[in-house]
């Protein structure tokens, strides 16, 4: 919580995001309640006030329900005006064939949903929570956003994923030490279609391991009858033990796939990337 | 190449089988297996040209070593 863990660069980034928002006047962000765009929607709140600044969090089949659930608490908690809106990225055929570019067509369900409520309530300018790290990765979402005009000040002025989550953690967010969580279709490899019923299995399966008391990164891969449960290298060998490994197979079964099995490397960010060859291993 | 991964683990004294679904090694062992078992794993699948490596718990329903 010391304020002397911030090294000066990362001030001066931040001191670069609030002339960025003072500049702009009224911002509506694409909300997610992760760490990014909730730093992001809290500084912008701090800066701008209440009333220029409006959060709007895309609900679908691919957000679990306790996430979204988080993101409206935070959304509380920190006095943020924030509108609930289906996305309805699922209806979208060229979205549910799951190709590569995925994510592109999801992004541009939101914005295309995002933008004319920033008109019609008068926000200049939509942002999301795209930080500097985010940039260099493989993310056909953020072409979408391009081609609607929303801007991403995180990335801007610099602000990399480890330094939001100092700021956050000075700032007392939550969200500092938050794992990941990108959509749950992220779980499905590409070409194998993304449907609710897939996509509640992923859930109820992450959700069951969760209750089993497995912390940090966690993923149930989603490989048709087969579950491919990605952990935290360190906590791996603990739940190969035999009666740790009973205790995920009843829980996945439970959401229902036949077959489970363990990766042996641990979570990966981008695990389906990989396999699918879309970036290198 | 899954079954030339089998064929290595299997002279390394790790008795499986080993499905393969695209670049995904799934590994299929009666026996619980060690972490150093689990290291030899990733480095062989590895060099047979996964990259992915996961362990089937539980096949067939079976009730699992050491239960």
């Amino acid at each position: 919580m010391e304020s002397t863990a911030i090294a000066t660069p990362t001030r001066h980034k931040e001191t670069r995001l609030s002339d960025w928002l003072h500049e702009r006047r009224t911002v509506l962000v694409g909300y997610s309640g992760g760490a990014d765009s909730t730093y992001l929607t809290v500084i912008a709140r701090e800066i701008l006030g209440r009333d220029a600044v409006l959060a709007v969090l895309g609900r679908s089949a691919s957000v679990p329900a306790e996430q979204a659930r988080r993101a409206e608490a935070m959304a509380a908690d920190h006095d943020i005006d924030l509108r609930v809106v289906d996305s309805g990225e699922l209806a979208d055929p060229r979205y549910a064939a799951n190709p590569v570019n995925r994510c592109y067509f999801c992004k541009s369900v939101l914005w295309e949903v995002l933008t004319p409520i920033a008109r019609e309530h008068g926000f200049q300018t939509v942002i999301d929570g795209t930080n500097a790290d985010d940039v260099s990765e493989y993310r056909p979402g953020a072409l979408a956003a391009r081609e609607h005009g929303i801007e991403s000040p995180l990335a801007v002025v610099g602000l990399t994923k480890a330094e939001i989550r100092l700021l956050s953690r000075e700032r007392g967010l939550a969200t500092w030490s938050q794992p990941s969580a990108p959509c749950l279709a992220s779980r499905i490899p590409y070409g194998l279609s993304v449907t609710t019923e897939r996509l509640s299995q992923i859930e109820r399966a992450e959700q069951s391991l969760r209750d089993l008391g497995i912390a940090g990164d966690l993923r149930v891969r989603h490989h048709g009858d087969l579950a491919r449960i990605e952990l935290d290298p360190g906590v791996i060998d603990e739940w190969l033990e035999p009666r740790n490994s009973r205790r995920m197979v009843e829980a996945v079964r439970a959401a229902g796939f036949q077959r489970v099995t363990l990766d042996l490397r641990g979570f990966r960010s981008g695990s389906l990337n990989v396999l699918e060859g879309v970036v290198a291993a | 190449m899954s079954e030339a991964l089998q064929s290595r683990l299997g002279e390394a004294g790790i008795s499986c089988r080993v499905e393969q679904r695209d670049r995904l090694a799934i590994v299929i062992s009666e026996a619980p297996i060690s972490r150093d078992d689990r290291l030899l794993m990733i480095q062989m699948a590895r060099g047979e040209g996964f990259t992915h490596v996961a362990i089937e718990l539980d096949p067939d329903g079976a009730p699992l070593p050491g239960d």
